[in-house]
């Protein structure tokens, strides 16, 4: 950065420090994962953070000669609105578009402009969700533009920044005071670490005093976390897909992530490179991966390699969600359809029997983005769409897609499959768009949902205990059991569900169970329960043995 | 010389109400493989059902004949009644063309037919008004008028316990798009234009009841409602009661004959309701 204008940057020096802060982020992307609450493999809350503001900075930028800081926030604002993923990459989305709104005029950016534009984000950010929640990362990005709110005293713009910082790393320490449930798990919140490791990404490009994060992880948690970042999520959400999707660990002594990521950035796309000075965790798409795994294994001893060639996963995952057949003029677009994200294939299969028009890949650790969202949308082309996110942690981005595509959407905010299929089993193809939404609405509540997955860390939640490796069973959101197997996980669910004479229990088995195991779980629970019944369908889901609808 | 009312065994006609109503019913024909049965005629609805869910041949029906139709036309017209002839949807069953035939062959006979667009009790309902309009001194004309009026108010809705029998009977209509379904059903189906359409999705039994029970309550007051059915007693009993409190005319009800259980299969429970005060 230019000496002269330390304190007022020009549209360049703006990206830069977007890209610092990206940068940071990405550096610590595993460990702000690893800060769940529940000890489940959802920890994502980096990794949509980071790819929403890779999408920021990947954005087509204004020409450089001509760009203002106003332009190129703009610029970079909707690119991040369009790649935001999951709740907290929605929610840093706006923050952005507030920041952007706050430049807007400024063809150069000063202290005083920073303070202002950062209470716009940090209200844009307020204004993303419907019942803001202090202890989230609202709280963190509220102290930040509070600490700066302009003043009498015209202050330098790295000064700015800082003060922002420090006002966010101490709110983000309050955050466990402020929402119970983070205390009882001993961690920060995972979205406002995100904005703190931003925040302090900027200020260490433009000062000499550099900012070392220390983030604690819950124990046992950064291993499990640094597992989940799905390969399915990244090979089929991203950009890129050609080539090999290659990941691979580095071990070795004195490594430097910083160096290694520069040098895989220049030979593949959709780079993410983290570790410390002993291992180094790499993934990229790249023509040929032979030269990043020299490249590796130069560097010290190769560990966890793993090559994809997602030409083919491509074709497989299009031909599967039915975009390779389009039918040559004969289908009329539908007048209203109806689009669910689904976490597995089966999944998908069964809402496209129920008629969805198509299906999103996506659920929990592979958040779609907006953008993904009105991909899918578009392709469909009906005068109407209702968009099924079914999951709690990609309702803000389905309702993002809404705002932002040209064509009409509603977002029918179904929290999990079980809601999304008794919402589907309500669409009627012959009504009007509104009216279905409607419908639908009513319907989410309609039946309870289920889910068992196995236990990331060892913990008490909900006064239930946990230790790492066990199934656990969440009912309705809030954790029920924790058992030996996954079978025993869903009876003692049920049991705790006490289902009524006549119930239904659809069992969706996971991408990690056998059919026979899962029939063996349905045959165990029907002796159990007298008057129920159990279907069991193929889900093919990641992380979870069972999701389950009891109606 | 007066107006008789004719209709046909899928109707679904409780058979004390027909002989009270004067109203004469022609059967359909249920074949299982070559054995042929006139429906409520040479097979009563107990042996139907207990061969349809015993036996491994599954039964097919056919629309009485110009012929069926004749042996009942024929003695009315010739006593001097004019007829009134209300019948199943034109669009599920050939029935109502076999009466149009039938009458073509009495030139000298006054015959009127209807047809409801409706299946079952909505037909029943249909064919009750006519009686009740000739009774009360309407011509065949005024009779067949009562009848298309109190079809064209009223709705039937169903529950089957399986698609199964309307996929083999090819009497699926719009329902149709359910069996793609990889998830279980047990959709709520009505009649519309005369033909089967789904009405609700829902997945378990006691669920559908209940909606359908919240259906009635919410479309009253009716003027008249009818059950059918091949559930428990207790069951039938329950929703008769429930639909009680909605009409001020004795709820009919009734198990469903062979021409309709081909089609709904065992298991089945659903009601045809006249709007009206």
């Amino acid at each position: 950065m230019n000496e002269q204008t330390s304190s007022a940057y020009d549209a360049h020096d703006f990206r830069q420090l977007i890209l610092a802060g990206a940068g940071c982020l990405e550096a610590n992307v595993d460990a702000i994962n690893a800060l769940n609450v529940f000890p489940v493999p959802d920890g994502d809350t980096g990794i949509n953070m980071l790819l929403t503001l890779r999408a920021a900075t990947s954005a087509e930028v204004p020409d450089a000669a001509s760009a203002t800081v106003g332009s190129m926030s703009s610029a970079i604002a909707r690119g991040a609105l369009l790649g935001a993923r999951g709740n907290s990459g929605v929610i840093f989305s706006q923050f952005m578009k507030g920041l952007a709104g706050g430049l807007a005029e400024c063809e150069r950016a000063d202290g005083a402009a920073f303070a202002t534009a950062l209470q716009a984000a940090a209200d844009a950010g307020y204004q993303a969700v419907g019942n803001p929640v202090e202890g989230t990362m609202l709280s963190v990005m509220r102290a930040a533009a509070e600490a700066v709110y302009p003043s009498s005293r015209p202050a330098e713009a790295p000064d700015v920044l800082r003060a922002a910082y420090e006002a966010a790393e101490r709110a983000l320490a309050y955050t466990p005071e402020q929402l119970p449930v983070l205390k009882q798990a001993g961690v920060v919140d995972a979205g406002g670490q995100g904005v703190v490791a931003f925040l302090a990404g900027m200020v260490n490009l433009v000062s000499e005093e550099q900012i070392v994060l220390r983030i604690t992880a819950p124990e046992g948690g950064l291993e499990s976390a640094a597992a989940n970042v799905s390969h399915e999520f990244l090979e089929h959400t991203e950009e890129e897909m050609y080539g090999y999707c290659t990941q691979f660990v580095v071990q070795g002594e004195g490594l430097d992530p910083d160096a290694v990521r520069e040098r895989v950035m220049a030979m593949a796309a959709s780079t993410v490179v983290v570790g410390d000075d002993r291992v180094v965790r790499v993934h990229a798409h790249a023509e040929d991966p032979g030269p990043l795994l020299s490249m590796g294994a130069a560097l010290g001893a190769l560990d966890q390699i793993n090559i994809q060639n997602m030409d083919l996963q491509h074709q497989e995952f299009m031909s599967l969600h039915g975009y390779g057949e389009e039918p040559a003029g004969e289908a009329e677009p539908a007048a209203v359809a109806v689009i669910p994200v689904a976490p597995g294939d089966g999944i998908a299969r069964v809402f496209r029997s129920l008629g969805a028009a198509a299906t999103v890949s996506g659920g929990q650790t592979m958040n779609p983005s907006a953008a993904d969202i009105i991909a899918v949308v578009q392709r469909t082309n009906a005068a109407f769409t209702i968009v099924l996110p079914n999951n709690k942690n990609i309702v803000l981005a389905a309702e993002q897609a809404a705002e932002l595509a040209d064509a009409p959407i509603a977002v029918v905010p179904s929290r999990n499959v079980a809601q999304g299929m008794a919402a589907m089993l309500a669409f009627n193809p012959d009504l009007g768009g509104d009216e279905n939404a409607e419908t639908m609405r009513s319907a989410l509540d309609s039946v309870r949902s289920g889910e068992v997955t196995t236990a990331v860390r060892s913990t008490t939640i909900d006064g239930v205990d946990v230790l790492e490796g066990q199934a656990i069973a969440i009912l309705d959101g809030a954790l029920a059991a924790a058992a030996a197997t996954p079978g025993a996980a869903l009876a003692a669910m049920l049991e705790s569900a006490g289902p009524e004479e006549g119930a239904l229990v659809t069992l969706f088995y996971g991408a990690g169970l056998s059919e026979e195991a899962a029939q063996e779980a349905a045959d165990a629970i029907s002796g159990r329960f007298t008057g129920i019944e159990v279907e069991v369908h193929e889900g093919g889901q990641p992380h979870y043995h069972y999701l389950v609808s009891i109606e | 010389m007066a107006v008789k009312v004719v209709t046909d065994s899928a109707s679904d006609i409780p058979a004390e109400l027909a002989g009270e109503l004067g109203i004469s019913v022609v059967p359909c024909t249920v074949f299982f493989g070559a054995e042929a049965f006139k429906d409520g005629v040479e097979i009563t609805k107990e042996e139907f059902f207990h061969r349809l869910t015993t036996g491994n041949v599954m039964p097919t029906t056919t629309q009485p004949s110009v012929g069926d139709f004749l042996d009942v036309y024929k003695p009315l017209a010739e006593a001097g009644h004019d007829i009134v002839s209300v019948h199943v949807s034109g669009k599920l069953s050939g029935t109502v063309n076999s009466a149009r035939l039938a009458a073509q062959e009495l030139p000298d006979a006054t015959v009127e037919t209807v047809d409801t667009e409706l299946a079952s009790m909505g037909v029943a309902l249909a064919a009750k008004a006519a009686a009740d309009a000739a009774s009360a001194g309407a011509d065949a004309a005024g009779a067949a008028e009562a009848a298309r009026n109190a079809a064209a108010s009223t709705e039937v809705f169903v529950v089957p316990d399986t698609l199964e029998y309307l996929k083999r009977g090819g009497r699926i209509g719009g329902a149709q798009a359910l069996l793609g379904s990889l998830l279980s059903m047990k959709p709520i189906l009505k009649l519309m234009d005369g033909e089967v359409h789904p009405h609700e999705k829902v997945r378990t039994k006691g669920k559908a009841v209940q909606r359908m029970r919240e259906i009635a309550a919410s479309g009253g007051p009716y003027r008249e409602a009818a059950v059918m059915h091949w559930v428990s007693d207790e069951e039938a009993n329950s929703m008769v009661e429930h639909l009680a409190q909605f009409t001020a005319s004795a709820v009919v009800s009734g198990s469903i004959g062979a021409s309709i259980g081909a089609h709904a299969g065992p298991g089945v429970i659903g009601f045809a309701l006249w709007k009206g005060e």
